[in-house]
């Protein structure tokens, strides 16, 4: 009997140490032939709730032209430096046919947390809960605040930073929308790929 | 399931316990103002940067007393100079990036402290990148390193440059934070873990690496 009480503190303590860490990647960063999220790879259709509970998916979401996704936080202080920045981008790019879809896939924030949070800071681009990071995990996702465009096709064009510089006014290099406009120019885009400091998605 | 529930319970508080006792506080309070700064100029010169045991040791002299941790502003280059063990080859380096804003970097630091000073006599050298704004260079990150009893060498990076930093680091590196990457004494990162370490993990990883030194 008590072995067993035992055999179920293990058990609950190693989900509670596995919770709480991070990704560990091998040394070698090997992940198989194709790399989650990578340019060029095409994501296909997914359904996740909106903040109110309601299914929604990428074919319902997506704009004519295009698609951003925004991997977003309540708490994390780089992606909060972002907030009228993606509510900006959202509006400016609505009526060009590209719309901007949050996604909060921290297991540390509930909808509700979300939810509040966006009505807090009159965010009004749809976001979504990916509960179980199943998004973040085909995606690659790692950090907040981290985007990836997709054009019409769903077509990963771009993934990383929105810009160069959390204080708006240091902006330098903007290269998401930089991917955006190359994109609806019917272009290739100059820098697919880059990263920037962020906080660790908190994986459940 | 009562009986489970009682079993578990005093387990979970025993844990609490130990953790409560052997950890540092992780409060929010930030003090000192009084460190000095080093631009990575003059941290990079070789005899600058050989000495970490010097370095520490008078680090470790003062632990006691009220003085702040030396923190050191580094560039791209001077980041670059860093991981390329310059002047330090045959030692094993743990690398660790982190900030004052970022909750699982001040969460893993008790757990980080308590590595570096098992194994730096040992021969592992440790330092710490923190990527807050430099304004933070002589407040909030020396404040936090000297309530955790920091005593590695620690640095901010302070670059319009942080892609180029980040993929030199690690090109699948997205730049998640906290991240930690150690080097083998030949340069080669042998492992690496993207978010809150998990202490156990990172000791048989530098304990490989110590053996194979």
């Amino acid at each position: 009997m008590i072995k067993r009480y035992l055999f179920a503190f293990a058990l609950l303590l190693s989900l509670s140490c596995a919770a709480l860490s991070g990704i560990n990647v091998k040394a070698d960063g090997t992940v198989g032939d194709t790399e989650p999220g990578a340019i060029g790879s095409v994501v296909t259709d997914f359904k996740l709730p909106d903040l109110d509970g309601k299914e929604q998916s990428l074919s319902s979401l997506k704009g004519k032209n295009g698609t951003v996704l925004i991997f977003v936080g309540v708490q994390c202080p780089v992606s909060n430096a972002y907030n009228e920045r993606m509510e900006k981008l959202a509006q400016d790019y609505r009526a060009r046919g590209v719309n901007v879809v949050g996604v909060n896939a921290n297991s540390t924030e509930s909808a509700g947390d979300a939810k509040a949070h966006a009505t807090s800071n009159n965010l009004t681009f749809p976001i979504l809960k990916d509960n179980g990071n199943k998004l973040a995990d085909r995606l690659g996702a790692e950090r907040t605040p981290e985007a990836y465009v997709l054009d019409s096709s769903n077509k990963i064009i771009y993934r990383g930073r929105i810009d160069n510089a959390r204080n708006p006014s240091s902006v330098s290099a903007s290269e998401l929308r930089d991917a955006l406009e190359a994109m609806l120019a019917g272009k290739p885009v100059a820098k697919s790929s880059v990263p920037a400091f962020g906080c660790t998605i908190k994986r459940g | 399931m009562r009986r489970l529930i009682r079993t578990l319970i005093p387990g979970a508080l025993m844990l609490a316990l130990i953790s409560s006792l052997s950890a540092p506080s992780v409060s929010r309070a930030h003090a000192a103002r009084t460190n000095a700064v080093e631009k990575c100029g003059q941290a990079f010169a070789p005899g600058n940067f050989a000495p970490h045991e010097q370095q520490a040791g008078a680090q470790r002299k003062t632990t006691a007393s009220t003085t702040a941790p030396v923190v050191r502003e580094v560039d791209l280059s001077g980041l670059k100079k860093l991981l390329s063990r310059e002047g330090r080859e045959g030692r094993p380096l743990l690398v660790n990036f982190w900030a004052t804003w970022c909750e699982p970097c001040r969460a893993e630091f008790p757990d980080l402290v308590r590595i570096d000073n098992e194994y730096r006599a040992r021969g592992l050298d440790f330092i710490t990148v923190s990527i807050d704004d430099v304004s933070e260079i002589n407040t909030g990150v020396p404040g936090f390193l000297k309530e955790m009893r920091a005593q590695m060498p620690a640095y901010l990076l302070n670059t319009t440059e942080q892609d180029a930093a980040i993929q030199f680091v690690d090109p699948r590196w997205a730049g998640s934070l906290p991240a930690t990457f150690l080097y083998d004494a030949q340069g080669k990162v042998v492992f690496k873990h993207l978010g809150r370490i998990k202490p156990g993990e990172l000791r048989a990883a530098i304990d490989k690496v110590m053996s194979n030194k």
